[in-house]
């Protein structure tokens, strides 16, 4: 069995009385991708939200590759190796899309402020060296072409796969990808899919995605966990969540008799 | 011609910026070495030069970092003053003018820049309206902190106190900054050429800053704060670099206007003078460093030139001020602006294409 990157026990947050996610379990291991599926509401981007820690869970734990992240902020988890993207697309409209995935590698330029302001050696070649691999990240999706045009400008489809991008500069270990197909058609959707088993197999990360798309959802996810009221109501692999009475009732509603 | 092609669009305006700083030096230097300029307008470029590089630094907070400061003009005092008292105190010491008046600016800038930190330090943890206000705040609280500082130099001591004047001198010592009356019979040692090299130097910085992954990080948590901390930019740190670096260089500009005047009252420092320069910086574009030079001088000569309007003179200027945002943000104008570039440099493309020799 390959190693564990993301393990959650009991993992638990409370919003004034009402239990947002509640005793919420997983594990994903290296080079597998996950799926998190569940209706409007079920609290999936609360998980990542916890996840990444933009709330602060009010129990259980998570653990990145075996070490607790309770004592961490989003800002020390995106070095310890998690990263992500947001159903509500946010990139630096501003900057470039070559500056966006520059952006991301930050935490590993080494070059000072007074370093930049003076244009001393280290910072030539850490820019070059940045653009570079940036350039390169991008052709995953034959997106080099556009890295001097503003992210803001971009078609819809091409920010959600910069998303993508952006993330997987921080060189993570865990990609957590929010509907990543939000707002696709149906070919684009089979590209993204293809690509994001690319991304697994080049990268060699752990995938969770959140998605609606059931084709997306069924096709490449190795392991699914559905989730209602916030709470795990199944887990398996596709084939069994797709038979799942729990499941079909969860999204269909219960089948009145008579 | 090729390299110049190769360049970005952000690297061509930056060395645009460069170039026309330094022609308007050249032309305005000449027009001084030969007469060519009044008296009055004479006097009037250093005090230029003290709000193009506040406009700048101000522009570095609204435009590069995002946030509204309604304080600015509060840094500008503590360098002033700092900076003053600094170049005063050493006229003895230091005869040389131009390395008296380096060491005043230096000093103004460290000065302000401790203050920025140590004011960014609870302001920086808010966001939009709030943090202007605060800011705006934290600017009078300086003016009048400036303007009750009492401080001498006896037998080669410092001496300070607030609020009132118990500083004991002794008669040989001498009395530099005196509360509300702020600082006087100071000698004007600023020059025109060191306002010249402070404008390049502060648009160096800002330039050299946004083109490196501190500047990137700070226009990151600007346009989008969460997915800045998510791919792990510490975004208080970075936005208290760039407050710091702001107020450093709003305490220089301080410095060189302190020491341009033969007074200097800590009053000058209030809300209009913030709002002033907040202006120069909307209406040069945020962002847009040419820009707010140009807003700045232009806004700063204006007055002056519409002296011949006497008693209309603030309303021609209000007037004038209203037509120039109005038009500078008319969707229809800039258009047909952006429109005649385009024919404009397709046309030399095109002759460009025929007539390559």
């Amino acid at each position: 069995m390959s190693n564990v990157v993301l393990k959650c026990e009991n993992l638990g947050i409370v919003f004034g009385g009402l239990a947002a996610v509640n005793d919420f379990d997983i594990e994903v291991h290296e080079r597998e991708i996950a799926g998190l599926i569940g209706p409007n509401g079920a609290g999936k981007t609360t998980v990542f939200n916890l996840l990444t820690k933009v709330y602060e869970p009010t129990s259980g734990e998570i653990f990145l590759n075996g070490e607790s992240t309770a004592k961490k902020t989003t800002v020390q988890l995106s070095k310890a190796g998690i990263a992500r993207t947001f159903q509500n697309i946010r990139l630096f409209n501003k900057l470039t899309v070559a500056e966006n995935v520059m952006t991301a590698m930050n935490q590993s330029m080494k070059y000072s402020l007074l370093e930049a302001v003076l244009r001393l050696p280290r910072y030539w070649k850490e820019e070059k060296a940045a653009r570079e691999k940036a350039l390169e990240l991008l052709s995953i999706f034959d997106m080099q072409g556009m890295a001097d045009v503003r992210a803001g400008s971009l078609p819809y489809g091409a920010q959600r796969r910069l998303e993508i991008v952006r993330a997987l500069a921080t060189e993570p270990s865990l990609l957590l990808l929010d509907e990543p197909a939000a707002g696709m058609n149906p070919a684009e959707t089979a590209e993204l899919m293809e690509n994001i088993g690319r991304i697994r197999d080049k990268f060699g990360i752990a995938i969770l995605l959140i998605e609606h798309d059931m084709s997306l959802v069924m096709g490449i996810c190795d392991q699914i966990t559905v989730l209602n009221f916030g709470q795990v109501i199944a887990r398996g692999t596709p084939a069994e969540i797709q038979s799942n009475p729990v499941v079909i009732e969860a999204y269909l509603g219960k089948h009145k008799e008579g | 011609m090729n390299r110049l092609k190769a360049m970005n669009r952000t690297t061509r305006t930056n060395y645009l910026t460069y170039i026309l700083v330094i022609a308007a030096y050249v032309i305005l230097e000449v027009m001084l070495k030969g007469g060519g300029l009044k008296a009055a307008t004479k006097g009037m470029l250093v005090p230029i030069c003290a709000y193009i590089v506040m406009a700048l630094s101000l522009n570095l907070t609204v435009g590069v970092m995002g946030e509204l400061s309604l304080g600015h003009a509060g840094f500008m005092s503590v360098g002033a003053f700092t900076g003053t008292a600094a170049t005063m105190c050493l006229v003895d010491a230091v005869p040389n003018t131009a390395v008296r008046l380096c060491i005043g600016i230096i000093v103004g800038a460290i000065a302000a820049a401790i203050v920025g930190f140590l004011i960014g330090i609870p302001v920086l943890r808010l966001r939009g309206d709030y943090l202007a206000i605060v800011t705006l705040a934290f600017g009078e609280i300086i003016k009048s902190l400036v303007g009750n500082v009492y401080m001498g130099v006896d037998q080669g001591h410092l001496k300070f106190s607030m609020f009132t004047n118990e500083l004991n001198m002794s008669p040989e010592g001498k009395i530099i900054i005196e509360g509300a009356m702020g600082i006087r019979s100071i000698p004007k040692i600023a020059t025109f050429t060191a306002g010249f090299v402070l404008i390049m130097i502060s648009l160096i910085v800002i330039f050299h800053m946004v083109g490196s992954r501190s500047g990137r990080a700070i226009m990151a948590v600007r346009d989008n704060y969460i997915a800045a901390e998510s791919i792990g930019i510490p975004a208080f740190r970075y936005k208290i670099t760039a407050f710091t670096i702001s107020a450093a260089m709003a305490g220089a500009a301080g410095a060189l206007f302190g020491n341009n005047y033969s007074s200097l009252i800590a009053s000058k420092f209030n809300i209009d003078t913030s709002i002033l320069i907040l202006v120069f910086v909307v209406l040069g574009g945020q962002g847009n460093m040419l820009g707010s030079i140009i807003a700045a001088a232009a806004l700063t000569i204006l007055p002056e030139a519409l002296r011949s309007f006497a008693d209309y003179r603030m309303l021609m200027y209000a007037v004038i001020l209203i037509a120039v945002m109005l038009v500078s943000n008319n969707q229809k104008i800039k258009d047909i602006l952006k429109n005649a570039a385009e024919k404009r440099t397709g046309k030399k493309l095109a002759e460009g294409g025929a007539s390559d020799e």
